[in-house]
């Protein structure tokens, strides 16, 4: 509290004191009716009945765990396959596409950093830019287009001999992943970028000129410059495509659901918003560990990400 | 290219390929979209048609949505580039301690699911309904309200981290020097701090602008019952396909292309005029080049061009070419359709001609046997080839060559 009261002095020494008051304000309104209460308020629904509108706040109206009970058992108490695997799957699958986006991402973001100049790089930056500013359904859409049973990518090979019945890209989640690693690529060379531009050019040269291999002097001089970039964009990248929502509703196999097109159906279509939102709340905890465990492993903070 | 730092060949085909996977989708999407085939394709190429953007602006869903989305995304920029702003000026001011955690607390809505925000926000808002006593057609269940709650939440972070980096490059001295001056400190903030962020609060808002708009994730959740234009799109996405979309692609691209062009000549002119040079300049010295290339110039340059572009689109008609893409069509089905009746036919006089075989009268197996042979001369007298399963097999395949489908 002290700490609080001096900064709000400082505050108003420096900028006046209606400026203090708005930012304090302000920031007091965003992370407590913004950010704080709604995530409790979601964890404190998930441990509920889902009642009819009349008996809410009524006798029947207690916590249960119930809703969580039915993504580990189901409702005959044997273990719940069918959820758990979607949970797992959709796991592993946004590691995947965050492996591939660092793959493609580190080399254009050290080509940009350190090789490419004048016009070209600032061709680069804008060509990177521009797609990203169409809209996320639509870019979908594209994929769509490019995989379908008579898209591009069938007629070609179909027409070179290469295959002779249309292959089915959808249902085998090609275009899925295809889509998702587009979808934020953004999100992986900016922070590799930033970090990697860092670098002194120079230590790049003094371990070419000692004879070091192209291989050895990405492994031992630039990577561990790159490292923090890598957390920060794997971090995004593996949160936003845990929880993406639109790609595996456009792109997705019928048969093949992502864990958020599970809460969504608890929402839209089976209307037990309580069930929605324990697996909320279940997607939300397994991303932050993971994500955590993964930092711990690589040894970076939280605070690096975003920069 | 710096050959010294990893340029080359190498590095240069990778960008070509990664640029290619970057843009080859939204140019083949482009391309559907002036297709007249009704799913979005490009092989086989049928007719060039404009009659796709039609269909886009008939769209009623489409275009009410376009006006909730316009709404929603005034009401986010004008809250969440303050907002942003106020959490910016408080990280910048914090103790490291208080600052981190601040900044994780801050920085979290961008990193939950979208999914996740958009409930929290219903069942929080719904939650307060409740305890207030309001109805269902109160503010706390309207979908406008509600998907403006939900976007504020994280939209606010990106405008924060534009405004970090820009503040990072502030000089406090500045600030200083004007309170001695004898400034009062909301002077300094008015006359020094904001006219610095000034550039800033323009990116903030229009990146604010681009997230609101974009946003489904949260969207679909926050909007209830009515939609906005992305969550309008994706329903038409998800439950069947047609060019329009690929002709909106095609508006929203060519925004975004002009958009780039007029920065790039601002940021051109801009340095060029800063380093002093613009005098010897070959472009930004000549009295006629220098206005053409002003970004104002280059916007209306643009502008032009798409509504030629446009008027030349809305008079071409391509209903001469579909009819004769439809008359191909039936005259295909035709055939196909002949070709099976013949087929039939030869089964059943094959299954006929089979009959005296066994009773072995080889010399003329059916009174059809004739009819075709004076078709097709060079074929035998039917049941001497007695590989073919249907005696009359060869005179057919000359007739219809395309039996087989």
């Amino acid at each position: 509290m002290g700490a609080l009261q001096a900064s709000f002095t400082s505050f108003t020494n420096k900028h006046g004191l209606g400026v203090a008051c708005f930012i304090g304000l302000t920031v007091f309104f965003w992370v407590v009716f913004l950010i704080v209460l709604p995530q409790l308020a979601m964890v404190d629904f998930s441990f509920r009945y889902n009642l009819p509108q009349s008996q809410i706040g009524g006798a029947n109206d207690v916590y249960t765990l119930d809703n969580y009970a039915y993504f580990f058992q189901g409702n005959d108490g044997t273990i719940n396959t069918l959820d758990i695997g979607i949970l797992v799957k959709t796991l592993v699958a946004a590691l995947i596409v965050t492996l591939i986006d660092i793959a493609i991402c580190y080399p254009i973001a050290f080509i940009l950093a350190h090789s490419a100049t004048g016009v070209a790089a600032r061709l680069m930056v804008i060509g990177l830019i521009v797609p990203f500013w169409v809209n996320e359904i639509l870019r979908a859409f594209a994929f769509r287009v490019l995989f379908g049973a008579t898209g591009l990518v069938n007629g070609i090979g179909m027409n070179m001999g290469l295959w002779d019945v249309p292959i089915d890209f959808i249902r085998a989640d090609v275009a899925l992943y295809s889509g998702l690693v587009y979808a934020y690529i953004l999100l992986m060379i900016f922070p590799i970028f930033n970090a990697v531009e860092a670098l002194d050019r120079n230590q790049i040269e003094a371990a070419r000129d000692m004879g070091a291999s192209w291989w050895r002097v990405h492994w031992r001089v630039v990577l561990p410059i790159a490292k923090p970039g890598i957390a920060s964009g794997a971090t995004m990248v593996f949160m936003l495509t845990a929880g993406a929502l639109a790609a595996p509703q456009i792109l997705g196999g019928p048969s093949n659901l992502w864990f958020t097109q599970l809460i969504y159906q608890w929402f839209n279509q089976s209307a037990n918003w309580q069930r929605g939102s324990a697996y909320a709340v279940i997607l939300l905890l397994v991303c932050i560990g993971f994500v955590m465990m993964m930092m711990r492993v690589f040894k970076v903070s939280i605070g690096e990400i975003g920069r | 290219m710096n050959k010294q730092t990893g340029g080359g060949p190498l590095a240069v085909g990778y960008s070509l390929l990664f640029f290619a996977f970057l843009f080859g989708p939204l140019i083949i999407m482009v391309v559907t979209a002036f297709n007249s085939s009704s799913f979005p394709r490009i092989t086989p190429w049928e007719c060039f048609t404009t009659e796709w953007f039609g269909v886009l602006f008939g769209n009623s869903r489409l275009m009410g949505g376009l006006l909730n989305s316009v709404v929603i995304g005034f009401g986010v920029v004008c809250i969440a580039v303050p907002v942003g702003l106020a959490g910016a000026l408080a990280l910048s001011e914090l103790g490291p301690r208080l600052r981190a955690t601040l900044y994780t607390v801050l920085i979290t809505p961008i990193l939950v699911p979208g999914v996740v925000l958009g409930i929290s926000t219903i069942v929080f808002w719904g939650a307060v309904g409740r305890g207030v006593g309001a109805g269902y057609d109160s503010l706390f269940f309207n979908g406008m309200f509600l998907t403006l709650a939900g976007q504020v939440t994280f939209v606010s972070a990106y405008a924060m981290l534009v405004f970090m980096a820009r503040l990072q490059r502030f000089d406090p001295t500045l600030t200083e020097a004007a309170l001695d001056l004898g400034a009062t400190p909301g002077q300094a903030f008015r006359k020094i701090l904001l006219p610095f962020l000034a550039p800033a609060i323009g990116s903030a808002a229009f990146l604010t602008l681009l997230a609101s708009f974009e946003n489904y994730n949260t969207t679909v959740f926050t909007i209830m019952s009515q939609s906005t234009f992305t969550t309008a799109l994706a329903s038409k996405v998800r439950l069947g396909t047609d060019p329009s979309l690929s002709a909106l692609a095609v508006i929203i691209i060519g925004i975004t292309l002009i958009g780039a062009m007029v920065n790039e000549a601002q940021t051109r002119r801009k340095d060029m005029l800063r380093s002093g040079r613009a005098a010897q300049s070959r472009v930004y010295g000549n009295p006629v080049l220098s206005v053409l290339v002003h970004p104002l110039s280059v916007f209306f340059l643009l502008i032009a061009i798409v509504g030629f572009l446009s008027w030349q689109g809305s008079q071409q008609d391509a209903g001469v070419c579909k009819q004769q893409i439809l008359d191909g069509k039936r005259a295909r089905q035709e055939e196909l359709l002949e070709a099976q009746r013949e087929r039939m036919k030869a089964q059943k006089a094959a299954e006929e001609a089979t009959k005296p075989t066994v009773s072995t009268q080889p010399a003329s197996p059916s009174a059809f046997g004739g009819a075709f042979n004076s078709l097709a001369p060079k074929a035998e007298p039917a049941p001497a080839e007695s590989a073919n399963p249907s005696p009359f097999g060869g005179a057919f395949n000359n007739l219809t060559p395309t039996t087989d489908d």
